[in-house]
């Protein structure tokens, strides 16, 4: 048996933790926990989506990456994150590649579960239509910062202040 | 009904043929309802703004007939197109989600109908109906998705050619042509455009088409243009 979210003190400053006690109970049901080591990869970018990582606990480094395998760092996650869930909303292919910058117990829900959880739930359904707005806003602020910089020194110098 | 744009307006969702094939119209019955209830169907000619980058949101913006740009622009004036919406789509989404500034500027290329729904209404509509909620999460992932693949062609490309070749070679794929020994796309942006859309300037496009059709890698054929060497093409967008 796995610890109940309930038990959790960080839950209530989580906008998507912060669940009804039912929906906790039922999520309770759907989740698997793991405490994964540093360097640990969440998934990686082109791989199948199978479900949303939450991060209880450290960081995450989300990257995208070029043919050539150059790297490009997009932000650091925190704590009460969830990773890959707009890829596992649209069931395509993970956007970007995530990996654990700390030991960090992460609780992974799959697609399916997920789904039919939000379907059941509609308050926590829009609490993730929220952190989607979240998430594209950040990504059309990488869009602007990376697109109109004139030089490629500019870039990089601005690429930099965002990993934090 | 006669529209001065030569537009057929669907004034209501409930008998538009189209709503099947939209990832946000295939809504259950009971929801297209409500949805009836709330929305506001208009005509924009070409050239028409919806929107604004850093005007506050009033609501969201239903594609239902004709394609927008959506483009994002720097203090010193220089812009880039981010996507052309077409048919469909949801715009100013994640602006009246969140309720910050919309984060592009939407400006009609055709003239289209587009259904307004106020953001008040359109959050109490999401609230009550947990299908269409599920709906708006998808179009964000999807968004999100092409904003991440903005973000690597931009951040992560070396040089003009090699983005404007990977734009080609998304188009091909985009309308169907990509497995094709030679495939066409209809060109219906311009140079200009075109620029903007990978970030450089209407110089360098023209310079660079003329490189490709002096080594016969594209031909032109009015507004049509011809992949005639798809190897070539590919290796430009890899290197």
């Amino acid at each position: 048996m796995q610890p109940s979210c309930n038990h959790c003190a960080f839950r209530s400053d989580r906008p998507f933790c912060d669940m009804s006690p039912e929906a906790t109970r039922e999520f309770d049901g759907i989740k698997e926990q793991a405490v994964l080591g540093k360097n640990a990869l969440l998934f990686a970018e082109g791989r199948p989506s199978r479900g949303v990582y939450i991060l209880c606990e450290g960081r995450a480094k989300l990257s995208i990456c070029s043919e050539s395998g150059n790297r490009l760092m997009l932000r650091v996650a925190g704590p009460g994150e969830v990773l890959g869930l707009g890829a596992t909303l649209s069931g395509e292919s993970y956007e970007v590649t995530a990996e654990l910058l700390d030991t960090a117990q992460v609780v992974f829900v799959k697609r399916k579960d997920l789904l039919k959880f939000l379907r059941e739930n509609p308050s926590i359904c829009m609490e993730v239509v929220r952190r989607l707005s979240d998430d594209l806003h950040g990504a059309y602020e990488r869009v602007r910062s990376i697109g109109l910089s004139r030089a490629r020194r500019a870039r990089v110098q601005r690429v930099r202040p965002m990993a934090s | 009904m006669l529209s001065p744009y030569g537009l057929d307006i669907i004034e209501s969702c409930l008998t538009c043929k189209m709503r099947a094939d939209q990832i946000f119209c295939d809504l259950p019955e009971a929801a297209l309802q409500s949805f009836e209830q709330i929305k506001y169907a208009t005509a924009y000619p070409k050239g028409a703004i919806l929107f604004v980058e850093g005007q506050a949101p009033r609501g969201i913006f239903v594609l239902c007939k004709g394609r927008v740009k959506l483009s994002i622009c720097s203090t010193d004036g220089k812009t880039l197109i981010l996507k052309i919406a077409e048919a469909g789509e949801v715009l100013g989404l994640s602006a009246s989600v969140s309720g910050k500034p919309y984060e592009l500027t939407a400006e009609t290329i055709d003239p289209c109908q587009v259904n307004f729904v106020k953001r008040e209404d359109f959050l109490r509509f999401l609230k009550e109906h947990a299908d269409a909620c599920l709906r708006v999460a998808e179009q964000l992932s999807e968004k999100y998705n092409s904003a991440c693949r903005e973000i690597r062609s931009l951040g992560l490309s070396h040089s003009a050619a090699e983005k404007l070749a990977k734009l080609l070679l998304e188009w091909t794929t985009k309308n169907g042509e990509g497995a094709k020994q030679e495939p066409r796309i209809k060109l219906a942006l311009t140079h200009e455009e075109i620029a903007q859309m990978i970030g450089t300037s209407r110089e360098t496009v023209t310079r660079l088409f003329a490189e490709m059709k002096k080594r016969q890698i594209v031909q032109a054929k009015g507004s049509t243009l011809v992949i005639r060497n798809k190897t070539a093409l590919k290796a430009l967008a890899t290197t």
